[in-house]
């Protein structure tokens, strides 16, 4: 496995006192932490700053890892030297390398008395489930695999596992929400219950549909004459295609309701907005042109008679 | 491959026992309206998954900022309104790039 250097993660120097190191720590949690940060891979950056957090803050530790570090330097292949004893039971989600010298997670108390019985739940695991917004119409049936940690009787990390499970979305889903299956995270220790998985819903961007609330808006492209004389025209719903009557002297902008043709709420179906947005053709030759000179004469109109006013 | 079914209800107790948070906590989020469980008196309240992901970050705030259990509706309050209007903001800015570009 690969030494960590905890003073370089937390960014400051080896001889740092204990204010210096909470004072990095914590500025790093506020820009890494998933609650609140927005940063790419933030979950991962956040885990490592934990990480050496938690091996820095405790003198104990950090005098156990200030040793180690004497062997081995970042990005070289690090093991334990020979005889080394992982002093602590841990509790948290850390890395080989921390659990090699603090000692892997296991149930508090001595480690050979199995049959006392100390049981432990199994993690929760956490994962993002991308939807596609015609699934969310109806309850869909979609596989999802993902990899659960597992743990021999003493606590010791293994390779992890890939489960696969047909789950079934139920219909209305939304973006952001949680959906818990009970007893599908990491196994427990002991007679400790199973974790619980929780599929994080991501809506995938669409190409032609923008979500609000539950409603459904698509920018509909016209042209300027259709703007002006009305137009009927076919319009792409999530499921096909509906005839959409533009009135005559439309704006860009004009938003056109079609019922029904939105998401399926909790509550409702919502609604399917057309708006529109007058386009002009790239080019245009000289008859079109003449044809457009002579509709300015005749239409006399300032779209900017506002400004003039003053 | 098995077909789990949803599990989505949980009780007051179940929800604290799953992440170790005090419940007079829990129910301080309820009672300031961050979360809104179904159900009148705190042994009625049910939770779905949604509620349960918010409460425990409520105990990662709590253990990872130092952030006094007083304090944290204040602060599960103002990142729920950061995440939406960050949705919303993407969610405009999409439309308006809709609006600008050439079709």
């Amino acid at each position: 496995m690969e030494f960590k250097d905890y003073y370089k993660i937390l960014n400051i120097e080896p001889d740092a006192d204990l204010k210096k190191i909470k004072t990095a720590y914590r500025k790093l949690a506020r820009k890494y932490h998933p609650d609140v940060s927005a940063e790419k891979e933030a979950e991962n950056k956040f885990k490592e700053v934990a990480e050496a957090y938690a091996a820095l803050k405790d003198p104990e530790k950090r005098a156990e890892y200030d040793e180690l570090r004497k062997y081995g330097q970042k990005g070289q292949r690090f093991e334990p030297p020979p005889g080394w004893q992982p002093s602590t039971a841990q509790g948290g989600d850390y890395s080989d390398f921390f659990e090699s010298i603090f000692g892997a997670f296991r149930p508090p108390g001595p480690q050979t008395n199995r049959s006392s019985g100390f049981d432990f739940r199994g993690q929760d695991i956490e994962t993002e489930l991308p939807v596609f917004l015609e699934e969310t119409l109806k309850d869909t049936k979609k596989p999802i695999s993902y990899h659960l940690p597992r743990y021999d009787a003493d606590g010791r990390r293994l390779a992890d596992d890939k489960k696969t499970l047909n789950v079934t979305i139920p219909k209305g889903t939304t973006d952001g929400e949680r959906i818990r299956l009970k007893g599908q995270g990491g196994q427990g220790i002991g007679e400790g219950q199973h974790g619980d998985l929780y599929l994080h819903i991501r809506l995938v961007p669409h190409p032609l549909f923008d979500i609000e609330g539950h409603n459904l808006i698509i920018t509909v492209p016209i042209a300027p004459w259709e703007a002006i004389l009305g137009a009927r025209i076919e319009v792409p719903t999530l499921t096909g295609k509906i005839k959409l009557t533009l009135p005559p002297n439309s704006q860009t902008g004009k938003r056109l309701r079609i019922k029904g043709k939105g998401l399926t709420g909790k509550t409702g179906i919502g609604d399917l907005y057309a708006v529109l947005k007058i386009v002009i053709p790239e080019e245009s030759d000289e008859k079109t042109r003449q044809a457009w000179d002579s509709l300015s004469k005749m239409a006399e109109f300032d779209p900017r008679s506002e400004w003039s006013k003053s | 491959m098995i077909n789990p079914t949803l599990s989505v209800k949980l009780t007051l107790e179940e929800v604290c026992k799953i992440i170790d948070m005090p419940q007079e906590v829990l129910i301080t989020i309820v009672e300031e309206g961050v979360l809104a469980p179904s159900g009148t008196a705190p042994n009625e309240w049910s939770f779905d998954g949604t509620m349960l992901s918010i409460a425990k970050r409520a105990v990662r705030l709590h253990r990872d900022f130092d952030i006094e259990w007083v304090s944290i509706p204040l602060y599960l309050g103002m990142i729920d309104e950061l995440e939406k209007l960050r949705v919303e903001n993407k969610m405009l800015r999409q439309r308006l790039n809709r609006f600008l570009q050439n079709s």
